[in-house]
C-alpha cells in the first residue's frame, strides 16, 4: 500500500464516492426513464382523448364529403401551427384511386398535409405513427379508421400532436433531477466526511494518548473510548502492567543479587587487607566467599530465566521432557562403583498430556528431583506422571537413605546441603519450590515405599489434549 | 591416558591443563571445533572434555560428528548454564556425562576417571593386579601395602596398562597413549620406562611379547 490507500480516512471516502456515484446515476437514470414512459403514456392518452372527440363529432354526409356537426373546442385546432392537428383522409374503396386528398383537416395545419403511411388498417384499429410536422417537427400521430352503416365509404381520422414539447418537459424533468441528485451527493458526501471524522477521532485520541504515554507524561492509556477501541486500549494498558511488572521485577532482582553479592565481596576486601593471615586459611575462606558468590548468581540467573512464567500460550508436552532427563541420568547415573547399576523407571506417560508453562521451567523442576533421586538412589528411581483434579501429578521415588522429617522441611532453603560431601549448589529444591510455586503448583517430601524419598511435584498448569 | 581437552577460554584452559596434567594426564589441547573434530577423529584418546560453546564449530555438531565416525572414546561435555535441553540434547549427541560450569578441578577429574574406567570396564577406582594396587583417585600405587614413587611418565605408563589388563599393547599405541600431540615421540623411550618399571615392581608383572608388544599379566584371583 502506498499514498492516499494508507489512510483510512481516504480509503472509507473513496469507497463512499464511488457508492454514491454509482447508486445515483443509477437512480438517475431510472427516474428519468419512469418519467419519460409515464409523460408517453399521458401523451398518447390525450391523444386518445382527442380522437375521440374527433370521431364522436365526425359525420360524412354520404357520397364524397365529410364534415363535422359541431366545431372541436381546443382553441389550438384554429391556430395555425399550432402544435395540434387532425385530419380526415377518405379510403378509397375502388381500385385505381391511389392516394385519395385528405377530405377535412383541422385549420391548424393550416395548407400542410400530413403525410400518412400506407396502412392495412382494420375498422377500429388504433394505430401510432409517428410523422413529420409543417415545420419538420417530430408528431406523434394517432389514427383510427371508422366507417358508417349507410356508407360503404371508410375513412381515416388521425389526430397528430408536436412531440417536442414532450421532449421539453421529460429534458427539464432530467435537468432538475440531476441538480437535485448532485446536491443530494454533495450532502451524502459531506456527511461520509463528518462520520468518517468523528469515527476515527477516537483513534486520534488514542494515539495522543500513546504519544502522551510515551514521552512520559501519562503512565497509562487515558480516557473513554468506544466500545470497539476500549478492548485496544484496555489490552495495550495491560501489556504496559505486564512490562512494568517485568521491569520491576528485573530491577528487584538485579537489587537482590547486587546486595547480596555486596556481604562476600566486603569479606574478601577484608582478606586482602589481612596481612597475618596464612595461605591456607586464607584459601578455604575464599573458597567460602567464591561459594557464596556463586549460590546467588546461580540463584538469581534461574530467577531471572522463569520471569515468563504465567504468560498465556505456553504449552510443553510432558512425556519428551521426562524421557529426555531420562535418557541423561541413565547415562550419568548408571554405573557407580559404590552401588549395583541404577534401574531407572519411567511408567507411560499419556502422549497429549501438556505442562501449560515453560519447557525449561518443567525441566528444571523435574530435572532437579530426578537428579537428586538417582543421586541418592541405592539401585531404582520410579517416576510416574499422572493428573489428579485437575493438577499435573509428577512423582519421584528413590530407593536411597531419605531423609529424616527435619532434614525434609531444611532442604528447600537455600544453600542447604542434605550431605556436603557431594557436588551440588543446595539450591535444587529451592528453584523446584520457587518454580512450582510460579505455576500455583507445590512440592512435597515424604518416605516412599520403595525405602528413600518419595518427591511429589504438583502443578496447576496442565492441559489434556 | 590421554586427554582431548577442548576449550576456547584460554584462562580456564590453561588452569585445566595443568589440573589435568598434575593428576597424571597426557593433555592436547584444541580452542575451536574444527580442529577438536579433527583431532579427536585420528588421535587414541582415553577421554575427551569438551565444551559446547565453541568457535567455528560448536560442540554440538563436532560430538554428533564424532559419533557418526564411530569415534568412540568418552565425552564429558561442559555446559555453561545449569540448564536441562543442553544437558538432554548434549547426551543425546552422545556425550557420556556433563558439568556444569563453574565447577571445581576436583570434580572433573573424578568424573574423568569415572568415564574412562567404565570404558576400559573397571568396576572400582582402585586397580589391582597381583600385589600392586593403583589408586586413580590419589595416582599413588602400592605393592604389598607399601608405597612406590613412580615418575609422571611410569605412572602414566602403568595406568595405561592396567586399564587394559592381559591385553597385547604395541609401543606405538602405548607412546600414542603417553604423549601429547606435539611432542618428540620414540617408541625406545617405552621400553626405558617399562625397564624402569621392571625395577620396581614384581618383575614378572610385565610380559614381553615379542615383536607384538607387552602385556601386562593378572596374577591368579586379581580383579
Amino acid at each position: 500500500m502506498c499514498g492516499w490507500t494508507r489512510s483510512l480516512r481516504w480509503r472509507f471516502l473513496a469507497m463512499t464516492l464511488l457508492t454514491l456515484a454509482v447508486a445515483l446515476a443509477g437512480a438517475g437514470w431510472s427516474l428519468a426513464r419512469l418519467f419519460r414512459e409515464h409523460a408517453s403514456v399521458q401523451f398518447e392518452a390525450q391523444l386518445r382523448v382527442q380522437l375521440d372527440q374527433l370521431t364522436a363529432a365526425f359525420e360524412p354526409d354520404g357520397g364524397r364529403n365529410a364534415r363535422l356537426k359541431s366545431p372541436l373546442s381546443d382553441p389550438r385546432w384554429q391556430t395555425p401551427y399550432s402544435g395540434l392537428y387532425w385530419q380526415i383522409q377518405r379510403i378509397g374503396s375502388r381500385s385505381g384511386d391511389a392516394a385519395p386528398p385528405a377530405a377535412l383537416r383541422s385549420r391548424s395545419l393550416w395548407d400542410f398535409e400530413l403525410q400518412l403511411p400506407g396502412d392495412g388498417l382494420g375498422v377500429q384499429d388504433l394505430h401510432s405513427h409517428r410523422l413529420a410536422g409543417p415545420a419538420g417537427q417530430p408528431l406523434r400521430a394517432l389514427e383510427r379508421r371508422v366507417q358508417f352503416d349507410q356508407d360503404l365509404q371508410s375513412w381515416r381520422l388521425v389526430v397528430a400532436a408536436d412531440e417536442s414539447a414532450l421532449d421539453a418537459a421529460v429534458a427539464d424533468f432530467s435537468g432538475q433531477l440531476a441538480l437535485f441528485l448532485s446536491i443530494l451527493a454533495a450532502a451524502l458526501l459531506l456527511a461520509a466526511w463528518l462520520q468518517v471524522s468523528l469515527g476515527l477521532r477516537p483513534l486520534r485520541t488514542l494515539h495522543d494518548s500513546l504519544r502522551a504515554v510515551r514521552e512520559g507524561r501519562a503512565q497509562r492509556l487515558q480516557g473513554a473510548y468506544p466500545s470497539e477501541v476500549e478492548p485496544l486500549a484496555q489490552g495495550f494498558n495491560r501489556v504496559l502492567d505486564q512490562n512494568e511488572q517485568v521491569v520491576a521485577r528485573a530491577r528487584q532482582l538485579a537489587g537482590n543479587l547486587a546486595h547480596a553479592i555486596k556481604t562476600p565481596l566486603a569479606v574478601m576486601a577484608n582478606l586482602a587487607d589481612d596481612e597475618a593471615i596464612e595461605r591456607a586459611a586464607l584459601a578455604r575462606q575464599l573458597r567460602e566467599q567464591v561459594g557464596q558468590i556463586r549460590q546467588q548468581v546461580d540463584w538469581h540467573l534461574h530467577r531471572a530465566r522463569s520471569s515468563r512464567a504465567g504468560l498465556p500460550g505456553l504449552q510443553a508436552a510432558v512425556q519428551p521432557v521426562v524421557e529426555g532427563l531420562a535418557r541423561v541420568m541413565r547415562k550419568v547415573h548408571a554405573h557407580r562403583e559404590d552401588r549395583p547399576e541404577l534401574t531407572l523407571e519411567v511408567e507411560p506417560i499419556p502422549a497429549g498430556l501438556c505442562f501449560a508453562g515453560e519447557e525449561q521451567d518443567l525441566q528444571e523442576m523435574v530435572g532437579n528431583l530426578l537428579d537428586n533421586g538417582c543421586k541418592w538412589a541405592r539401585s531404582r528411581v520410579r517416576v510416574q506422571v499422572a493428573v489428579q483434579q485437575c493438577l499435573l501429578l509428577i512423582v519421584i521415588e528413590d530407593d536411597g537413605p531419605g531423609l529424616s522429617s527435619a532434614q525434609r522441611q531444611a532442604v528447600f532453603e537455600r544453600g542447604v546441603r542434605a550431605d556436603e560431601r557431594t557436588p551440588g549448589s543446595g539450591l535444587g529444591l529451592a528453584i523446584v519450590r520457587e518454580t512450582a510455586g510460579l505455576y500455583q503448583g507445590s512440592v512435597a517430601l515424604e518416605p516412599s515405599e520403595l525405602g528413600g524419598l518419595r518427591a511429589e511435584l504438583r502443578l496447576g498448569a496442565v492441559i489434556e489434549a | 591416558m590421554r586427554i582431548l581437552l577442548v576449550e576456547d577460554e584460554p584462562t580456564l584452559a590453561a588452569q585445566l591443563r595443568q589440573a589435568l596434567g598434575a593428576a597424571g594426564y597426557t593433555v592436547d589441547h584444541a580452542d575451536n571445533g574444527r580442529d577438536a573434530w579433527f583431532m579427536g577423529g585420528v588421535q587414541p584418546y582415553d577421554a575427551i572434555v569438551l565444551d559446547l560453546g565453541l568457535p567455528v564449530l560448536d560442540g554440538l555438531t563436532v560430538l554428533r560428528r564424532w559419533r557418526s565416525e564411530q569415534m568412540m572414546a568418552p565425552v564429558l561435555i561442559l555446559t555453561a548454564r545449569d540448564q536441562w535441553h543442553e544437558k538432554v540434547t548434549g547426551i543425546d549427541a552422545g556425550a557420556d556425562d556433563y558439568l556444569t560450569k563453574p565447577f571445581h578441578a576436583e570434580e572433573l577429574l573424578a568424573r574423568l576417571r569415572a568415564l574412562i574406567r567404565r570404558a576400559s570396564g573397571q568396576a572400582s577406582s582402585v586397580l589391582q593386579c597381583g600385589p600392586i594396587l593403583l589408586d586413580t583417585r590419589s595416582a599413588r600405587v602400592s605393592v604389598d601395602g607399601l608405597p612406590v614413587s613412580l615418575t609422571s611418565h611410569e605412572f602414566k605408563l602403568l595406568s595405561y596398562l592396567m586399564h587394559h589388563p592381559n591385553q597385547v599393547l604395541s609401543r606405538s599405541e602405548l607412546s600414542e597413549h603417553l604423549y601429547a600431540q606435539d611432542s618428540d615421540r620414540d617408541s625406545n623411550t617405552i621400553e626405558v620406562f617399562v625397564a624402569r618399571l621392571r625395577k620396581k615392581l614384581p618383575a614378572e608383572l610385565i610380559e614381553t611379547v615379542r615383536g607384538l608388544g607387552y602385556r601386562l599379566r593378572l596374577a591368579h584371583g586379581g580383579a
